[in-house]
């Protein structure tokens, strides 16, 4: 990564050449090291070709002035370091020239690193993104609601994340949204309205038949084909939170699967129907058992009153297990007055589910005004003695809350000020508390993570500290405990840090965490950007997807609050499965849709990331494999040596062999390899992803390819062909030996790839040089425990550039 | 009879605005130069089901819609004769259709006759709407950046909308439905929902000076890297305050009087139980708008694809016709019902023709309103379920450089979204592409 950065940053600043030359060090590169790099290098980096866009004759010598030369020059360091260059058939330095050249290069590092020491590695002030303003929001005003629909989509930072600060914009349109958004929830969540009425519905069973599709209806016991209705019409909510209840049991045979409850809310606008899941659950008990499902009911699909043709809410239920066994075909039969019925013939190994009651109750609240109004309009007769006075105090609460820190005197005053401006035109106390409030939310306090801080380094304050700490593993703002030791100052305290830490990760709200930073990791919105080809893959179930992007989210999760070696990653024996995605390996004997550790044999074939099917999948191309894309994947995120970008116009694969299609891509690739211009990128490229050939493209073991004829609907069998030589001339045979390579190998880049990716998470900003000590001991002290993951965090968080702006 | 309440608030939101933001909807004239230049406008009306089309040469073929023969020598049938005095100032479009429309429900299509979209996703979402796009720029000049207006108001259901315009989300706008609502709206004063706006406004006003106090201070206390990003956040506080005190100027600016004889037009109190003096209200509360230069955008949908639901589908009915709107819909190759259909679709081209006309009599610079004004017409059927060779009417802008008096016939190659990206680029807002578009249509360009 830091390679990719500086290379394209060298692009930019090419031209700025380096300076000093009198300098005594200079002539010492012009006389000892120039003439090294000018013999073996320049040839393929320099004026006539810039392979890997390097290029040594005009590369910076002057590494402090010039960050981007030093990254390279860094990069250049570990290239030799590990061997890789000069290429094996090219002529090589003597050991002599070599030393002098390393040596050179490490000595400027360290000088760099001195002198950038004083400014660099600083924290820049952050918008908060997408992710983390839903979050945010949610929580601060207790109130469950879409705050980012408008807004638009975050792009990547060079690093791979979403939360970095240089690369988070703001734009007037963008400041527009967030008042609009503001404005919108606080009128929902402080409420000027009368209580309103409540409505109450129960259903025994199905009280609705008119629906698309050719569902069966059952009154009460659901098998795969039947759905259970039921209707409101007219007396039904449009805002407010809800309650439904649902009172039901499983009716199975041991030794197969649970009935698995969808829980739907929506309507029919004729011949489409919208539904929003509510509840999706495996109900697993033969003894009834209660579900309760609550909501906001202004988030699911409510019809348009007086424009309905099939007017009415409907509460959709329906039995959504999945045994991959083909469904049973509709037959029709006469009911006692002769008409026409369709059934299904009974299925006794489909596990079904027998709905007994369904209640709803909304709009539900324990008191009037709802709790999430009084949270900031708390109940006080100061309101009616001293209006103002009230009005500060909401806003100390309010704005500590907000903007994650206690608010000045005069800052207070201002909003007071502000609130007093606008009685005239808002006579009613809530709209102009609205307003006010909405105030605090466009405020850059609000909006940004703001450390405020000149030039020099500082410690954090223990209120920056516990922001750090919840957006960190939270991906969100501190809650109230956080908040308290913020104001205590007892969060500084190492031992209570600690206590905090190990709270956080148990709280459901790591999963806000796990799942962002585990998607921006190992780029699992890849999955969603191939497309499974329908003829290669008739059988596979889109449905599946959630479910392997789950696998992985569980992964992290497991080893995280286990605190579990990260070498799991690599290889584990274990994974975290389901009924549905252990179907789709093979496995047998788990039941139910919930994650759980399960023991892996050898003839699973699985264990750690690389036999995921979601990572699989994204590095695939629909219908096969991608060898070149897992490669690349593998060296990005596992090991941070990802390559350097493609040349602009690259080449198809040569096509001039009419049978190339029906060759296995290695075969493909070997051609490839004759290219010399392909060649020297891509012979350190391919053979990563060739040693997973025996995964296809939806992450199923195989050991043939299929490959459809061109033209025809019929498909070819190709042999896997998994055998190959890594760059350093390892040679490796299956998937599990290229783990075990890693581990052995490369466990070291590995280990310090962890470091740095959550490094760079907590931090929301991308490392510098000046960060090289700190990357050091972080992976020295998780190298030696083991790499335990958990610790790590805990040793991240204690870390230097963690507690200092 | 108003089954259909609007929320105010809502309306005010939807009506005019294509940002998104209530205080955005009426912007304040950029220049005075643009605003002395005479205003280029665009209007879309809508009817479902599509069209009387009896096979030519068969004994009704007199009520086909489409005209005979093609290009400058066609002869309109019975259907479109009311537009025989406006030949000049009119292009019959044949074999348009939006492609991705082709392969939805035959009742399904009406959600994208203005923007070309595939309803994607669980929620059917649509895309931006023409005249929308047109709005996010040109409506920035007039008080309301576009009139959104359909007979059965707010925005019905996916797939069976009952709004024409979508904004740049995709999303719904609320159409408004009441004549008097619409009046009150473009000339009346006291509106509770400008009371509204005045104050979100004003409040939004001090709020952003607040901000930009508060951030000032902030930023002194800021290292270098952090003041380039409070310096981004400073100046995107400056763009919305600068919009807002545009919107600010338009609610001190009066609205335009109108003489006795332009609301003698109206009929105000009109509403569904009365088709023709409804729609005929409707379509010159259009005609209002843009001489007064309150908008430059309309876009009006008569009935909705919603057939049980839509108050148009009893219009027929109500005026003596046998069966409603899709009982008469699915009249056109049976020989009584294609004369039943060909005799609806006549009256509506009548309502049609005397909008142009009303436009057309109106002295503008040196031609007339209708120089100025784009105005398209049509379905999202060609014949009921049929969701290509939309039946399609597009007049006016003869000032814009636009050529007329033709019947068009395209092939399925060529995608009505093309006309879209002409309208666009008369009206100033060129773009690239618009959906599928192939390109402009340059058919029509003189």
């Amino acid at each position: 990564m830091r390679y990719a950065l500086a290379v394209a940053l060298l692009t930019v600043l090419i031209s700025v050449s380096a300076r000093g030359a009198e300098n005594a060090a200079r002539d010492d590169f012009e006389k000892k090291i120039r003439p090294i790099l000018q013999k073996f290098c320049v040839r393929c980096h320099g004026p006539e070709e810039q392979n890997g866009r390097m290029r040594f004759d005009t590369l910076s010598t002057d590494l402090i002035k010039d960050r981007a030369a030093a990254e390279d020059w860094h990069e250049t360091l570990n290239v030799l370091n590990r061997g890789e260059m000069p290429p094996e058939d090219e002529p090589q330095p003597s050991d002599e020239q070599l030393k002098l050249l390393t040596g050179w290069i490490r000595q400027s590092i360290d000088e760099a690193v001195k002198a950038r020491r004083s400014t660099g590695g600083l924290t820049v002030m952050r918008r908060l993104n997408r992710a983390e303003y839903q979050n945010t929001m949610r929580d601060l005003l207790d109130f469950e609601m879409d705050y980012v629909r408008d807004l638009p989509p975050e792009g990547l930072s060079p690093d791979g994340f979403r939360n970095n600060g240089l690369s988070l914009r703001m734009t007037g349109m963008q400041l527009e949204y967030y008042l609009e958004s503001a404005r919108k929830a606080l009128s929902r969540v402080i409420v000027t309205t009368p209580e309103p009425t409540v409505f109450h519905h129960e259903f025994d069973k199905t009280n609705h038949r008119k629906w698309l599709g050719n569902p069966t209806f059952a009154d009460n016991l659901l098998d795969r084909n039947s759905i259970f209705l039921a209707r409101m019409e007219p007396d039904y909510p449009e805002v407010g939170d809800f309650i439904i209840r649902v009172k039901a049991h499983a009716e199975r045979k041991d030794g197969i699967g649970f009935p698995r409850m969808k829980v739907a809310i929506g309507y029919r606008p004729d011949t489409k129907i919208i539904l929003t899941t509510a509840l999706e659950t495996d109900v697993k008990s033969s003894e009834s058992e209660l579900f309760e499902i609550r909501g906001r009911i202004e988030n699911f699909p409510l019809p348009v009153r007086g424009q309905s043709k099939f007017p009415g809410l409907v509460i959709h239920i329906e039995n959504v297990y999945d045994d991959s066994n083909p469904p049973p075909k509709q037959q029709t039969k006469k009911d006692d007055k002769g008409k026409d019925v369709k059934f299904y013939s009974d299925e006794p190994d489909y596990p079904k589910l027998f709905v007994e009651s369904v209640t709803f109750d909304g709009p539900v609240f324990e008191s009037w005004p709802p709790a999430h109004h009084r949270r900031i309009l708390f109940e006080s007769e100061l309101r009616e003695t001293d209006e103002l006075e009230y009005v500060r105090q909401v806003l100390q609460r309010f704005l500590r809350r907000a903007w994650r820190r206690p608010p000045a005197n005069n800052e207070i005053n201002s909003f007071a000020e502000f609130f007093n401006s606008l009685r005239d035109d808002f006579p009613v106390f809530e709209e102009a508390m609205r307003e006010t409030l909405a105030l605090a939310l466009i405020s850059p306090d609000f909006l940004y993570l703001a450390e405020p801080a000149g030039k020099e380094k500082r410690s954090l304050t223990s209120w920056e500290l516990a922001t750090r700490l919840s957006y960190f593993l939270w991906n969100s703002m501190p809650d109230d405990e956080l908040f308290e030791l913020a104001e205590s100052g007892e969060l500084l305290k190492p031992n209570v840090l600690t206590a905090q830490v190990d709270r956080m990760i148990e709280d459901d709200r790591a999963w806000k965490f796990v799942d962002q930073f585990t998607d921006q990791w190992l780029n699992l919105g890849g999955m969603d950007r191939v497309a499974i080809s329908q003829h290669y893959y008739p059988e596979f179930d889109v449905n599946l997807k959630p479910h392997m992007r789950n696998e992985t989210l569980h992964f992290v999760m497991e080893l995280l609050r286990k605190n579990l070696s990260a070498r799991n990653f690599v290889d584990s024996d274990f994974a975290m499965l389901n009924e549905p995605l252990a179907r789709h390996y093979g496995i047998e004997n788990v039941f139910g849709y919930d994650y759980r550790p399960v023991p892996l044999q050898a003839e699973d074939h699985r264990g750690g990331l690389l036999t995921q099917a979601s990572i699989l999948l994204t590095n695939s191309t629909g219908e096969d494999s991608h060898p070149i894309k897992r490669a690349v994947w593998l060296r990005r995120r596992l090991i941070d040596d990802p390559p350097a970008p493609p040349p602009p116009n690259v080449p198809e694969l040569a096509t001039d062999n009419p049978n190339f299609a029906k060759l296995s891509i290695r075969k493909q690739l070997e051609i490839h390899l004759e290219d010399p211009a392909c060649a020297s990128c891509h012979r350190d490229i391919d053979p990563w992803g060739i040693a997973l050939e025996n995964f296809d493209a939806i992450g199923r073991w195989r050991t043939q390819i299929r490959r459809a004829e061109p033209g025809r609907k019929s498909f070819i069998n190709l042999p896997v062909d998994q055998q190959t030589e890594l760059p350093d001339g390892s040679k490796v045979e299956s998937p599990e030996q290229l783990k075990r390579y890693l581990l052995e190998k490369r466990g070291g880049d590995f280990a310090r790839t962890i470091v740095t990716k959550l490094l760079v998470w907590s931090l929301g900003r991308s490392l510098d040089l000046s960060d090289e000590p700190e990357i050091a001991a972080l992976t020295n002290d998780f190298v030696q425990n083991d790499l335990k993951l958990r610790d790590l965090i805990h040793e991240i968080v204690k870390s230097e550039p963690f507690l200092t702006k | 009879m108003k089954s259909w309440h609007l929320d105010r608030r809502t309306f005010l939101k939807g009506a005019g605005v294509a940002m998104g933001l209530p205080w955005l909807d009426c912007m304040a004239a950029e220049q005075k130069a643009q605003r002395q230049s005479i205003p280029k406008r665009f209007c879309a009306f809508y009817f479902p089901f599509g069209v009387s089309l009896p096979k030519e040469g068969s004994e009704n073929s007199q009520w086909r819609w489409f005209p005979e023969g093609q290009g400058r020598d066609f002869k309109f049938n019975e259907t479109l004769q009311p537009l025989e005095p406006l030949r000049e100032s009119l292009s019959v479009l044949g074999g348009l259709s939006h492609p991705n429309g082709r392969s939805m429900g035959g009742h399904d299509t009406g959600d994208i006759f203005l923007t070309a979209s595939e309803l994607r996703g669980r929620y059917f979402k649509n895309g931006v709407s023409v005249d929308q796009v047109a709005a996010a720029t040109i409506g920035k000049q007039t008080r309301f950046s576009s009139l959104v207006m359909s007979t059965d108001g707010g925005v019905g259901e996916p797939t069976r909308t009952s709004t024409l315009s979508f904004n740049q989300n995709g999303n719904p706008i609320p159409a408004i439905n009441q004549p008097q609502t619409i009046f009150d709206r473009l000339f009346g004063t006291g509106d509770a929902g400008v009371k509204q706006q005045r104050r979100e406004l004003l409040s939004a006003g001090s709020m952003l000076d607040r901000v930009l106090d508060h951030s000032r201070s902030m930023r002194r206390q800021l290292g270098t890297q952090d003041r380039q990003k409070m310096d981004e956040y400073l100046a995107s506080v400056r763009q919305i305050e600068e919009r807002v005190k545009r919107s600010q100027a338009w609610l001190t600016i009066p609205r335009p009087e109108l003489n006795d004889e332009d609301r003698s037009l109206l009929h105000l109190d009109s509403d569904d139980e009365a088709p023709n003096e409804y729609i005929r209200t409707m379509y010159d509360l259009i005609y209002l708008a843009f001489r007064t230069d309150s908008t430059r955008l309309a876009t009006y949908q008569i009935a909705s694809m919603g057939d049980f639901t839509t108050k148009g589908m009893k219009f027929p009915q109500l005026l003596g016709f046998n069966g409603t709107l899709h009982k008469l819909a699915h009249g056109w190759n049976k020989p009584e019902g294609a004369e039943d259909l060909g005799k609806w679709d006549q009256f509506m081209a009548g309502l049609f023709a005397d909008f142009l006309k009303r436009l057309q009599s109106a002295p503008e610079g040196e031609g007339t309103l209708l120089d100025h004004t784009m105005a398209f017409y049509g379905s999202s059927n060609s014949t009921t379920h049929n969701n290509s060779n939309y039946p399609l009417l597009f007049a006016g802008g003869n000032g814009l450089g636009l050529q007329h008096n033709q019947f068009l016939k395209f092939d399925d190659k060529t995608p009505l979204a093309n006309l879209f990206v002409t309208v666009l680029d008369r009206l100033d807002v060129p773009v690239e592409s618009f959906v599928d578009s192939s390109g402009e249509m340059s058919e029509v360009l003189a």
